[in-house]
């Protein structure tokens, strides 16, 4: 009885020592703030997962009264959904693979070779991925079209031929449209990467006789295995959500996937099947999630460390005579994915309609009245300022999570890095609605609903994963010598954090902010949800121009969105060649 | 005493109903200045609507605020948002809107499924409507959204343009028909419906072998056709055509009349500013609010507007309507559709 309470008595004696322990040794302010950064990514993506798990329970939405059944799922249980899922993975795994291939091509002649015009060829490369899909849209159906496309009519009267070269609307339209859009963004990913690698170890390949290709498939491309992965991963996955291909220009062809499905159930039906939209985008979710238990498992217990502490000069191969080859692939790229759509763009945007060139038709009346419109103007103002802040935020956050998950050993990392990959496993148009619920039940007193703040969250919380793989991507490749070096020559942990995480991983973090900032821009989804009078962004506009048929103002405006991307890329890469030799 | 008392009350409510038949404007005036006057005390009113920044739809907004200094907010929104919005908002009892302008149907499905609006009370301007636009005691008709054929003029000489419905069914335009999807909810599903109920299942059942080609772009697609992808596009929203002028493209009124979709104010529920809104739908059912609507190719749902309107826009405001299609009979249809565009 005495042993037992002076136990009782001993314990608390005990709990303030060992907390001191703690505090010194540095585990209590990481448990505090790994709980900090849980909860903030629990509140900014499981919140809103959460919301939709019920509605995929509920026969009816939040708020309304219902019971709680499996309907939702057992209607994703049945053949004709089995098909979607055939159909969108297909799409998806076809496009990913086509367009990874293109961006590691690129991404190695861009960064590894001595091809000509290089700096310019990379910004143009990626210029397709800043532009509204609904314009690319159009601009390929005037192109691709096989009664009346350009493309056809020039094929018809080159080779008297009655037939269509191409048809835009089919499987090949929908892959070719979406690969527009993966392949920049691949190609983002991976240049970066082709960048961080040293040299010698491809040098020491070639002095032990492989050939140029075998150095390329054992060295080049197998050190890169982080950056690929989480590159075919987040593209295959964007793939499976990707909605305005299949919608533009699988409809005519009765192609249907899951994200027409979701849509359809969401916005064309009697009542809105909630319940199905939320049990197949979990459904998804689950393949998903499978795929990056997958990327856990290919990536685990390897190093792909390439950033060392031995000094190197990005060396470029000197491809001779092929140089104008590789020249060649890199313009032949940005013809037919740049300039034919944007140049139909610019093009409609100085006549009354698109497609209708005559001279009585020219006009400037589009640029007048986007230059003239104020609501134009305060949408862009509140998207510039969503952007700048949210890009930032998403960006800060998504590098201490992907510091904590790939440079600490500390418990709940995985946690972590399983949080912030959850936003980009839901579809955006069902999370959105995710969103629209959790932020609307809120407790009254937090008044995020109706407010600026609501949208700025949102875009926190879609573009962590990305903002998480892109810096993890980074980080992985840097050496931990770099970091014991620096802290055995006496620098603090945030000097060490400055002058070498921060300073090797900074052009990652710039590639990474620009992706975030026009996911920002573009982003639709969420923002017509959340959106209220005042607030009003720039994707909103433009889905009221759209639908008032202003194709002609929209593209203006997706005009001067592209020339944005181009001060922003000059800046960016500018900005990278001046501090990554100063830092 | 109490039968003194009866004859008393029955006295005042003879006097009384006398007076309200005698007097009826001037009393209804005095209550309605009432509710002009607390509506420029709200100062402002909240609308939900499908407009989605229509320009005749601004315009009469600006009107309304121009007349009687009542600021306008409007959300504009696509149908399913608004709706989804509406519900959550009421929900969770965060009653940010006043108003909403969308379909009967929509204010139907609303009535069925929960207690989102409100009863209106009196409209002064709802006196004018035209046969056969009635109001409810939650809803008032705000316009009409015809819908027709659109030809390309250049591709149907004028002797094979089709003048009826049934003309789509004529061999000649079997795989020429550009069409809005007839399997989801939306316009296609709503001519679908309608031409099912009026001019029997044999119609569709034809049509469907004509193999139209699907599309969800409404408003490309009728550059589509202007462009000279394919010759006839169905349903076209007239209003939508108008602002076509120069293009090689004609709307077709058919014979047996436009399919439509009617577009109605409700007020919601626990609305802030209840007087601004009521104040607004009564603005809407203004004759020169609605001749905007009307030189927009839309139908006006109040008497003396169509004659007035400009004489491209009056064979479109003066159109025969053909519908509606019912709520009810959604899921049916939809399903109907399903099947024969499999």
């Amino acid at each position: 009885m005495t042993s037992l309470s002076s136990q009782q008595i001993e314990r608390p004696a005990l709990a303030p020592s060992s907390r001191l322990q703690g505090l010194r040794d540095g585990k209590l302010p990481r448990r505090l703030a790994v709980a900090a950064l849980v909860l903030l990514l629990g509140f900014l993506s499981l919140y809103p997962l959460s919301m939709l798990l019920y509605g995929s329970l509920h026969t009816t939405p939040p708020g309304i009264p219902g019971s709680f059944d499996l309907s939702g799922y057992s209607q994703v249980l049945t053949w004709p959904t089995a098909v979607l899922f055939a159909n969108t993975v297909g799409i998806s795994l076809l496009k990913t693979i086509i367009s990874l291939a293109l961006a590691v091509l690129f991404g190695w002649i861009i960064a590894r070779t001595n091809t000509p015009a290089r700096g310019a060829l990379e910004v143009l490369i990626t210029l397709p991925f800043f532009v509204p899909p609904i314009l690319t849209a159009m601009a390929w159906g005037m192109l691709g079209n096989p009664q009346v496309g350009v493309i056809n009519l020039a094929w018809r009267w080159i080779t008297g031929s009655d037939d269509a070269l191409v048809n835009v609307y089919s499987y090949g339209g929908v892959v070719w449209h979406m690969l527009q859009y993966s392949t920049p963004f691949l190609f983002l990913f991976v240049v970066e990467a082709f960048r961080a690698m040293d040299p010698a170890l491809e040098e020491a390949s070639r002095m032990c006789g492989a050939s140029q290709w075998r150095t390329f498939r054992g060295v080049t491309f197998a050190l890169m295995m982080p950056a690929v992965v989480t590159a075919f991963l987040l593209s295959f996955i964007r793939g499976l959500e990707n909605f305005e291909s299949p919608l533009f220009f699988g409809t005519p062809a009765k192609i249907e996937v899951i994200t027409t499905a979701i849509y359809n159930s969401i916005h064309h039906q009697s009542i809105a099947n909630y319940q199905f939209a939320t049990a197949l985008s979990f459904a998804i979710m689950a393949l998903m999630f499978l795929l990056v238990l997958w990327q856990w498992r290919l990536l685990r217990g390897k190093s792909f460390q390439t950033v060392t502490g031995k000094g190197y000069s990005p060396r470029l191969i000197d491809l001779g005579r092929w140089r104008w080859l590789t020249f060649a692939l890199c313009v032949a790229f940005f013809v037919i994915s740049v300039v034919l759509p944007i140049g139909q763009l610019i093009l409609g945007s100085f006549f009354q309609f698109f497609g209708f060139y005559q001279w009585d038709m020219l006009t400037l009346e589009h640029y007048r009245s986007v230059l003239g419109n104020s609501e134009v103007w305060r949408a862009f103002r509140n998207t510039f300022m969503l952007g700048l802040v949210g890009a930032s935020t998403t960006m800060l956050l998504g590098a201490i999570v992907a510091y904590i998950s790939t440079r600490t050993r500390w418990a709940g990392r995985q946690v972590l890095d399983v949080l912030a990959w959850l936003p980009w496993m839901m579809p955006g148009m069902v999370l959105a609605v995710g969103f629209l619920w959790g932020f609307a039940f809120l407790p009254s007193a937090i008044s995020i609903y109706g407010t600026i703040w609501a949208l700025l969250i949102a875009y926190v919380a879609l573009g962590t994963p990305i903002a998480v793989r892109v810096m993890s991507a980074a980080y992985r490749q840097l050496s931990f010598d770099l970091e014991e070096c620096s802290r055995v020559h006496g620098a603090t942990w945030w000097q060490t954090l400055w002058r070498i995480m921060i300073a090797l991983a900074w052009p990652s973090f710039a590639v990474g902010w620009v992706l975030t900032f026009f996911g920002i821009m573009r982003e639709l989804s969420a923002s017509v949800l959340l959106y209220s009078v005042g607030s009003e962004v720039l994707s909103v506009v433009l889905l009221r121009m759209w639908e008032n048929g202003q194709a002609e103002t929209v593209s203006v405006i997706g005009l001067m969105m592209m020339l944005l991307v181009f001060v922003f890329r000059w800046v960016q890469l500018r900005l990278i060649k001046r501090y990554i030799s100063t830092l | 005493m109490l039968m003194k008392l009866k004859h008393a009350a029955l006295a005042v409510g003879v006097a009384g109903l006398v007076a309200s038949l005698a007097f009826p404007a001037s009393a209804q005036d005095a209550g309605w200045d009432s509710v002009v006057a607390a509506a420029k005390k709200e100062g402002k009113v909240v609308v939900y609507s499908m407009a989605l920044g229509a320009p005749y739809y601004l315009a009469v907004l600006k009107s309304f605020e121009a007349k009687y200094g009542i600021k306008v907010e409007s959300l504009d929104l696509r149908a399913s948002e608004l709706a989804e919005r509406v519900r959550t908002e009421q929900a969770a009892g965060r009653f940010l809107g006043d108003a909403e302008i969308i379909t009967t149907t929509m204010i139907e499905e609303q009535r069925k499924t929960g207690d989102y609006i409100q009863a209106l009370g009196a409209i002064p301007n709802v006196k004018n409507l035209r046969a056969p636009f009635k109001a409810t005691e939650f809803s008032v008709p705000a316009y009409v959204q015809p819908m027709g054929i659109l030809i390309n003029t250049k591709l149907v000489k004028p002797e094979d343009e089709p003048k009826s419905w049934e003309d789509l069914n004529d061999p000649k335009w079997k795989g020429k028909i550009l069409s809005d999807d007839m399997r989801p909810l939306g316009s296609g599903n709503t001519m679908f419906a309608i031409l099912q109920k009026k001019l029997g299942a044999a119609f569709n059942e034809k049509l469907a072998e004509q193999k139209p080609v699907f599309s969800r772009d409404m408003r490309n697609d009728a550059r589509r056709v202007a462009r000279g992808e394919y010759p006839i596009y169905v349903p076209q929203v007239f209003a939508f055509a108008s602002d076509l002028k120069g293009l090689p493209v004609k709307v077709v009124i058919p014979k047996e009349g436009a399919v439509y979709a009617m577009m109605e104010f409700a007020m919601l529920k626990n609305a802030a500013h209840p007087n601004a809104a009521r104040l607004l739908i009564d603005h809407f059912l203004e004759q020169d609010s609605q001749l905007l609507y009307a030189n927009g190719w839309m139908l006006p749902v109040v008497e003396g507007v169509a004659d007035r309107a400009n004489d491209d826009a009056k064979a479109f405001a003066n159109a025969k309507l053909m519908g509606p299609a019912l709520l009810e009979e959604r899921p049916a249809m939809m399903e109907l559709a399903k099947k024969l565009y499999q």
